[in-house]
């Protein structure tokens, strides 16, 4: 899987390898902006924690854990970061709350949250693309600005997923997922 | 003329991927988007029994078949289902 993401806090992108279906190891590159102007490189390891399988959804828990160097101009630092996330998802209503915390020395050490609601349209099946109207709320102490909404609409057809989106601070998001 | 139709047949049905033994229909819990169903589609065209496979998330249904001559039996489709990270709820089998 190889997913960008463009958004009002920067640039990142990773590509994951996955072993199995809970678990999966990649590299993961971010170029922090709207704050301190740095960037974070290194492996992370990604877990399904628990999913729950019903009816008509699926509630899960997802980790993701890195390790690698923060580079802040010429000053560079070892980094760790680790992500928890929860959602819950039908066909047709899509709910998520994140929280990432990441420690670079003296150039970062910050704890950052996200949550996500959704709804779509319409009930895609597998051949058909499916559409996603969301509404992403950060806050993130360690930026500009501290708490940000983005409206975005979400596409996604069989392995490709787009989103773009338009933050309450006047940044464009545009993130994209292919799955291999 | 008569003669090359049924060769044509002929050769149709054995190369054609269309004639299956079994018809299997499953039940899956927790299918809800695209990706899902991609994984599990992965997971049993890897398997040399199944010919074809279809996932109905409408239904919440995959529908296995499985080439000539060639078995998958329950306890293979739930640990496969199981294992893709969804769960099997009821299996059914048309010959």
């Amino acid at each position: 899987m190889v997913m960008q993401e463009n958004d009002e806090t920067g640039h990142s992108i990773s590509a994951d390898y996955t072993i199995t279906p809970r678990f999966a190891v990649g590299w993961y590159d971010k170029w922090e902006e709207s704050g301190k102007l740095y960037s974070e490189h290194g492996p992370e390891f990604n877990s399904l924690i628990k999913r729950w399988n019903l009816p008509d959804g699926q509630a899960n828990i997802f980790n993701s854990t890195g390790a690698g160097v923060a580079i802040d101009g010429s000053k560079n630092r070892g980094a760790a970061w680790t992500d928890f996330l929860a959602d819950y998802e039908t066909r047709r209503i899509f709910s998520s709350y994140e929280i990432r915390a990441m420690y670079a020395d003296s150039i970062e050490s910050s704890i950052w949250q996200r949550a996500r609601i959704g709804f779509a349209p319409y009930a895609a099946n597998y051949n058909d693309v499916a559409t996603w109207f969301m509404l992403q709320v950060d806050d993130h102490p360690n930026k500009n600005d501290t708490l940000v909404v983005t409206p975005l609409v979400r596409l996604f057809y069989k392995t490709m997923l787009a989103e773009i989106g338009y933050s309450s601070n006047n940044r464009l998001m545009l993130n994209w997922e292919l799955q291999f | 003329m008569r003669k090359i139709i049924m060769i044509s047949a002929l050769i149709t049905l054995i190369f054609s991927d269309t004639v299956f033994a079994d018809t299997i229909k499953v039940s899956v819990n927790g299918l809800v988007c695209a990706f899902c169903a991609t994984g599990i589609e992965k997971t049993f065209k890897k398997q040399a029994a199944v010919g074809q496979v279809n996932v109905d998330l409408d239904n919440k249904l995959v529908t296995i078949n499985t080439k000539p001559e060639r078995k998958l039996d329950d306890a293979t489709i739930t640990k496969l289902i199981n294992d893709a990270g969804y769960q099997v709820t009821n299996i059914s089998r048309k010959k």
